[in-house]
């Protein structure tokens, strides 16, 4: 009873909800109605209707269009109240009177382009625009994932105001409070998690990941391989899923190559420079196993002259050339003057720079539910851009692709983000489509189904009745009203009868498959209940489907009656409602009767 | 283990600028630890330092000399 009392009341809620809900019909504009006439009623009947409009309303009624003709499509001046009162006269010779809406362009534009940040500095971040970052963005910002940047610590720059950040440690002065000596790895945090479409400074690639800043280098840029071993454990340990390393040497270290591995084999994907040598072979630590090492590209996407290259290369991204005072080839970020400890936006180069655009994109692959750092490797290969002839692998796998790579790993798993643009694109989101689309009358459905559980209620009261019976409410609802909201989904190539007939009452069912709303005698009456019943009433469970169904198919009967009596062979008229009715009373009866025997065993 | 490297100072363009001593054979260093007198792009000098493998830098352009003198 509990349960029942709760689903009415959910029910109530939504017939609340419904009735408050002002659709396009009291909120589109329109100057004008349209009407237009039955051609059944013949031209002369039409042209008296016509002059009572001008006469008797003072309308000067014109065809819509020469084409209007033939369909006696006319326009006549007007507003909601002129509306109203022409319903209320002219119905009777119209096929529809309605308002005449203005439609207008919605001003979306391109579908990238409000993917494009406000940030002002954007426009000279060409290293953002060359890995596709755009069309990444309109999957994923990197929320919920945490990249750990292990380098000469982060400072709290205002364009990185907005940014969030994971508890980090600064692992030089041992303390937990992590300031940045050299304005380094501010910069390199920046490209992964900028503050952006805050209307300053520049952008970053997961700009909505947090920053988990873990110093270990000094303000002149160097560290041992103890700390930064440390600094990856703890990474590990504290749910980082991503690590930047933007640092390299020529030492291995058996600390390192041993805290790499256990990062890795919780999940953390760690992504390093190859350093900026120009010379055969990436650095440590970029050359250990499971370690994505980075080189850089220049602006053409060749590899930058002192980008480290073969052996320990795994992709290429952006790291960006600066020649002389010509800055334009670099890769900008807010960071902090050391000198000054002030805020600046500086141009960098370096490997260093290439490995956090790898690092970003990585983010944003953890967060498009990638798990394992060798699924999120292989990811970032296949899905970065090979270049044709790299006889010394300058560029690993090849040019990093972050739109690329959001595709290729949301491709193959539905998610919910798909399935929700699928029904933003095609309307379904929008509440209008729903009540004033006309794809299906909701009122009337909302009515059956609301009706067919008040009926089995008004049963329930007198008789011992099963609610927990699945079978009943799927009989309910298949008989009253269907899933009637699958009746408005349309499949590009798909046949659409398959969703009419799962969003079809039983009652409708004669019309479904050919798609018309006019109730066939046979389906629309007491005929199908009854074989159920005669069927079913001697299983226990399945009877319940039999009597759900009557009672629904009584309340859908009934209803019909008084908004849609319309029955083929039969018409539209009083003989209509009174068929209906009488089905509606029958299909009633019988439930009652087939729940009777449930009061004598009980 | 010290050594001593003929060269000449250059500063790199990486992070805020990194100093090295290119040697005449072409090798590049970065600098760890260089008093100021020794930033100065273009100086020949002879430093004296050890190689420090341990130490990993964002510069990344070459092995890490950290200077004991120079001259």
């Amino acid at each position: 009873m509990k349960k029942f009392l709760l689903f009415a009341l959910f029910l109530l809620g939504m017939g609340w909800a419904i009735s408050n809900f002002t659709g396009l019909a009291t909120q589109g504009i329109y100057q004008s109605i349209v009407l237009d006439f039955q051609e059944n009623i013949g031209e002369g009947a039409i042209a008296q209707q016509v002059e009572i409009l001008q006469t008797k309303y003072q309308l000067s009624p014109r065809l819509n269009s020469e084409f209007s003709a033939t369909d006696h499509v006319y326009i006549v001046q007007g507003d909601r109240q002129q509306l109203k009162l022409l319903k209320k006269n002219f119905a009777k010779y119209a096929e529809y009177i309605e308002p005449n809406y203005i439609y207008q362009t919605t001003d979306q534009g391109d579908y990238h382009s409000n993917l494009v940040p406000n940030d002002p500095l954007y426009g000279k971040q060409w290293n953002f625009r060359n890995i596709h970052v755009e069309k990444a963005w309109a999957s994923t910002k990197g929320n919920g994932v945490t990249v750990a940047v292990i380098d000469t610590g982060v400072s709290q720059v205002p364009d990185l105001a907005n940014t969030k950040f994971a508890v980090g440690y600064d692992f030089v002065s041992d303390r937990t409070e992590v300031i940045d000596d050299n304005g380094h790895g501010t910069h390199v945090a920046g490209t992964i998690a900028q503050s952006t479409n805050n209307n300053l400074g520049v952008a970053g690639i997961a700009y909505e990941a947090s920053i988990m800043p873990l110093k270990v280098l000094s303000a002149e840029g160097g560290g041992t391989v103890t700390d930064i071993a440390e600094a990856i454990k703890y990474a590990a340990d504290h749910q980082a899923g991503v690590i930047n390393l933007s640092l390299g040497g020529a030492g291995e270290s058996s600390a390192m190559s041993e805290a790499i591995e256990y990062a890795y084999n919780k999940g953390v994907v760690i992504i390093a420079a190859a350093g900026n040598a120009n010379q055969n072979a990436a650095g440590y630590p970029a050359r250990y196993p499971h370690v994505i090492g980075v080189s850089a590209l220049d602006v053409m996407g060749a590899k930058t002259p002192y980008s480290n290259f073969g052996a320990g290369v795994d992709i290429s991204a952006p790291g960006g050339v600066i020649d002389g005072d010509d800055e334009a080839g670099g890769i900008l970020q807010n960071t902090i003057d050391p000198d000054t400890g002030e805020s600046v936006f500086a141009t960098f180069q370096g490997t260093s720079m290439a490995a956090p655009h790898v690092a970003g994109v990585a983010a944003l692959l953890k967060a498009s539910g990638l798990q394992s750092p060798d699924e999120i490797i292989n990811v970032l290969k296949q899905s970065a851009r090979p270049v044709a002839e790299d006889p010394f692998n300058h560029f690993g796998a090849g040019h990093l692709d972050a739109g690329e790579a959001v595709a290729l790993a949301e491709k193959g798993q539905i998610t919910f983000r798909d399935f929700f643009r699928w029904l933003r694109d095609n309307g379904y989101l929008n509440i209008r489509f729903w009540l004033d689309g006309g794809a299906i009358a909701l009122v009337p459905k909302i009515a059956m189904m609301l009706g067919s559980y008040l009926l089995a209620w008004i049963i329930r009261n007198y008789f011992v009745f099963s609610w927990r019976s699945s079978f009943l409410h799927f009989g309910l609802i298949a008989g009253s009203s269907g899933l009637f909201f699958l009746k408005g989904f349309y499949i590009f190539d798909l046949p659409q009868w398959p969703m009419r007939v799962m969003g079809s009452s039983l009652t409708e069912l004669g019309g479904t498959i050919q798609g018309s709303s006019v109730l066939n005698p046979l389906f629309a009456s007491v005929l199908i209940p009854f074989v159920l019943i005669i069927l079913l009433l001697s299983h226990p469970e399945l009877k319940w489907l039999a009597i759900g169904s009557n009672i629904g198919v009584s309340s859908a009967l009934a209803i019909s009656a008084f908004l849609q009596p319309t029955i083929w062979g039969i018409g539209s008229g009083a003989i209509a409602q009174i068929f209906l009715l009488v089905n509606a009373l029958l299909c009633f009866g019988l439930a009652r009767l087939a729940v009777k025997p449930e009061v004598r065993l009980s | 283990m010290s050594m001593k490297i003929t060269g000449k100072i250059d500063k790199k363009g990486f992070g805020m600028g990194t100093w090295a001593l290119v040697s005449n054979s072409g090798e590049v260093y970065e600098l760890k630890n260089a008093p100021a007198e020794l930033k100065k792009k273009g100086l020949a000098v002879t430093v004296t330092g050890t190689i420090r493998n341990d130490v990993m830098t964002i510069a990344m352009i070459g092995p890490v000399l950290e200077v004991e003198s120079f001259s």
